[in-house]
């Protein structure tokens, strides 16, 4: 498995041994190049010293040269070397240290530009050199020429060279010792800068389904980790919410079943417990209504889940929506008289597109949502419009007991005013309903309570 | 015994009803909140079978209602939810009891026979009284080991009078304790179950049994101190 921290660990080393090493080098070159430099710089101090000392006379060249200002030239414990070759390659003379041993090796530059490298000296050790060719002085010469001559001069360079190992041993040491530092200090740096990361992972894990009230508190991570934070706080929100709505779905609906079962139950064995208290009549019709009552909620849900789940069939259609409401409405009418409410039908022709049994189901419930609450005595309004947003149906009744803060649960599953709860046939399912089925066919359905104490229902086809 | 009962479910009403005034019971019944918590202060019940989603007040709120007004009549909570929170929530109110819908009538009346028991401090299911025998789980009465055959209502006034044995029962007390709304008590009701009652007991033995307290009402067996 991939793991931020060894990655960074494993990349982070290579990448300071690297630029370790790369400095550390680099630092030695230099400090190697200095010294030789100034080693040069004093081999070239020698070297001219001589060559200001070589005159060609007539009879040749000469060298005034005196062990006393050049002590490391003599034979006794030689550091200097020098060698001067005549134009012809013949010696011409050389200092003292060189006189027991071969000649030194010849390589000559300019006088501005010598060449410079490094030899065997004739007494075995590691020396260095510089050559170049120069032109003597000339003393009396008069109409000869005075032609060039070569030098070659070295010196032991064995004490540098123990300077310059010294300084790699050094160089080495330190990069050790900065390496082992960085392997040290880069995991322990790494663990805790991760540390949040590893903390969110933590309380991330303990997170299931019987804990998602937890919340991550953003405030307290580093700024990369707070959209993280914030991200999954909005996704444990909302599963917290579905959770929870699923929740109260099934204890809604173990609710809702219960209290049929238990009079079915209740019902059986009184019966079958006290047989005279038993009145056919009724008991059979009683029973008759509990499994309507079940079954309508069973049907209700059905029909809830299959919209919430995506799997109605929606078949869009051009519908004459008045006739439509016309004829839902007529099953109405009796159920309306009977509890002396009055009817205001206002509809304008409006073609809408629609799946007509979706929509017929929608009425059906709107309607006998009316009929069953308005306030007994009082009118029901069926408006139909057409709005250049839309067509649009309003259905308000009368209502006595709806509350401002009722309205907002009106669609909510089971929901229904206390009064109305144990009615008979009202399942608390019809509006949640209806405003699925809208939703599915893309809809909308809105309940609107008014001052004057009534309830408005305001569907409303898409603008085409 | 006295019982409201408080249920929304008109059926479940009923049939509560039937249940328990077959077994022996005097039974109110209300169908919401309002209507349970004025009876339940009107009246001194032994038992109140509580539903807890009510229309107009819940059942908890009127639990809630009674025990903070100081009153601790014994209340079975019954109701179709059924997780533990709201089991808890009710429990912690004060409810004595807990069964859920649907329900066993069995049960419920075992649990109602239970907490009626407990309104008198006991726990025993028979009383031995001199030489008469009640069994409260059978509901069967004996005098001299000879079966005594009761109406529910003689039943009914035998066991208080035995659950309050050795003290003045009030003639109120009775009608409260024996009589439900529906029936209208006459100023001689008590006074003629209490006749019929020791025709019916005399039957076996003798010896008196329940004892007149003029101007103070009845006691069944030997009074402990007559004040």
């Amino acid at each position: 498995m991939k793991s931020i921290r060894r990655q960074l660990t494993r990349e982070l080393l290579g990448a300071t041994f690297a630029l370790l090493s790369i400095g550390l080098l680099a630092l030695y070159f230099a400090a190697r190049d200095a010294a030789y430099d100034q080693f040069d710089d004093a081999l070239r101090a020698k070297a001219l010293a001589i060559s200001t000392l070589t005159i060609r006379t007539p009879s040749g060249v000469e060298l005034d040269f005196s062990n006393r200002f050049f002590r490391g030239f003599d034979d006794r414990k030689p550091r200097d070397f020098f060698e001067l070759w005549d134009e012809n390659d013949r010696p011409i003379t050389r200092s003292e240290s060189v006189r027991r041993a071969n000649d030194l090796p010849r390589r000559t530059g300019k006088l501005d530009r010598p060449a410079r490298w490094n030899l065997e000296l004739p007494n075995d050790r590691a020396g260095r050199a510089i050559g170049f060719v120069f032109k003597p002085k000339a003393s009396g010469l008069r109409d000869r020429p005075n032609r060039e001559v070569q030098l070659v001069v070295a010196s032991d360079r064995e004490e540098l060279d123990e300077t310059l190992w010294q300084l790699l041993g050094i160089s080495v040491g330190c990069g050790v010792l900065l390496l082992g530092g960085t392997l040290w200090i880069i995991p322990r740096v790494l663990r805790r800068g991760l540390e949040p990361i590893n903390a969110l992972g933590e309380q991330v894990m303990l997170v299931d389904a019987d804990s998602l009230a937890t919340r991550f508190s953003s405030e307290q991570m580093p700024s990369e980790l707070q959209p993280v934070a914030r991200r999954l706080n909005d996704l444990l929100g909302r599963l917290e919410q579905s959770f929870e709505r699923e929740r109260r779905f099934s204890a809604d609906l173990a609710h809702e079943l219960r209290t049929p079962l238990a009079e079915l139950r209740s019902m059986a064995e009184c019966a079958l417990k006290w047989p005279q208290t038993r009145d056919p009549e009724t008991a059979d019709r009683e029973t008759l209504a509990v499994a309507k009552h079940m079954e309508a909620i069973v049907t209700h849900i059905l029909a809830l889940a299959r919209g919430e789940q995506g799997q109605l069939v929606v078949k869009r259609e051009a519908i004459e929506i008045e006739s439509l409401v016309q004829t839902t409405w007529q099953q109405y009418v009796t159920r309306a008289a009977e509890r002396n409410l009055s009817v205001r039908l206002s509809l304008e022709p409006v073609t809408a597109f629609a799946d007509a049994a979706l929509l017929r189901s929608i009425l059906f419930n709107l309607f006998d949502n009316a009929v069953s609450h308005a306030t007994a005595g009082g009118e029901i309004a069926i408006v139909l419009e057409n709005c250049p947003t839309g067509a649009s149906l309003k259905v308000t009744n009368p209502t006595d007991d709806l509350e401002p803060d009722d309205v907002p649960k009106l669609f909510e599953r089971f929901w229904r005013k206390e009064s109305a709860r144990s009615g008979g046939h009202h399942v608390g399912l019809g509006l949640s309903l209806a405003r699925s089925l809208a939703d599915a066919m893309q809809w909308t359905l809105t309940a609107t309570r008014h001052e004057e104490r009534t309830l408005t229902f305001t569907l409303t086809a898409p603008a085409t | 015994m006295r019982i409201l009962v408080v249920e929304d479910s008109p059926r479940l009403q009923r049939t509560l009803g039937t249940a328990l005034r077959n077994s022996g019971y005097a039974v109110d019944l209300a169908g919401d909140g309002e209507e349970g918590l004025w009876l339940a202060q009107a009246h001194d019940y032994d038992v109140i079978v509580l539903d807890i989603m009510l229309p107009k007040r819940d059942g908890l709120s009127l639990l809630g209602e009674l025990r903070h007004r100081g009153d601790d009549v014994h209340v079975l909570l019954l109701t179709a939810r059924d997780t533990v929170a709201d089991r808890v929530q009710g429990l912690r109110l004060g409810a004595d009891d807990y069964l859920i819908k649907p329900f066993a009538l069995d049960e419920l009346l075992a649990r109602v026979a239970a907490l009626c028991r407990r309104s008198y401090g006991t726990k025993q299911s028979r009383f031995i009284i001199q030489d008469l025998e009640i069994d409260i789980l059978a509901r069967t009465v004996k005098r001299a080991d000879q079966p005594i055959e009761l109406t529910a209502r003689e039943y009914l006034l035998i066991e208080y009078l035995a659950h309050r044995r050795g003290q003045i029962v009030t003639r109120t007390e009775i009608e409260n304790h024996i009589y439900d709304g529906q029936v209208e008590p006459m100023s001689n009701v008590v006074d003629s179950a209490i006749c019929g009652l020791r025709k019916k007991l005399s039957v076996a033995s003798d010896a008196p049994l329940i004892h007149t307290r003029r101007g103070l009402g009845y006691v069944l067996g030997e009074a402990a101190a007559i004040r």
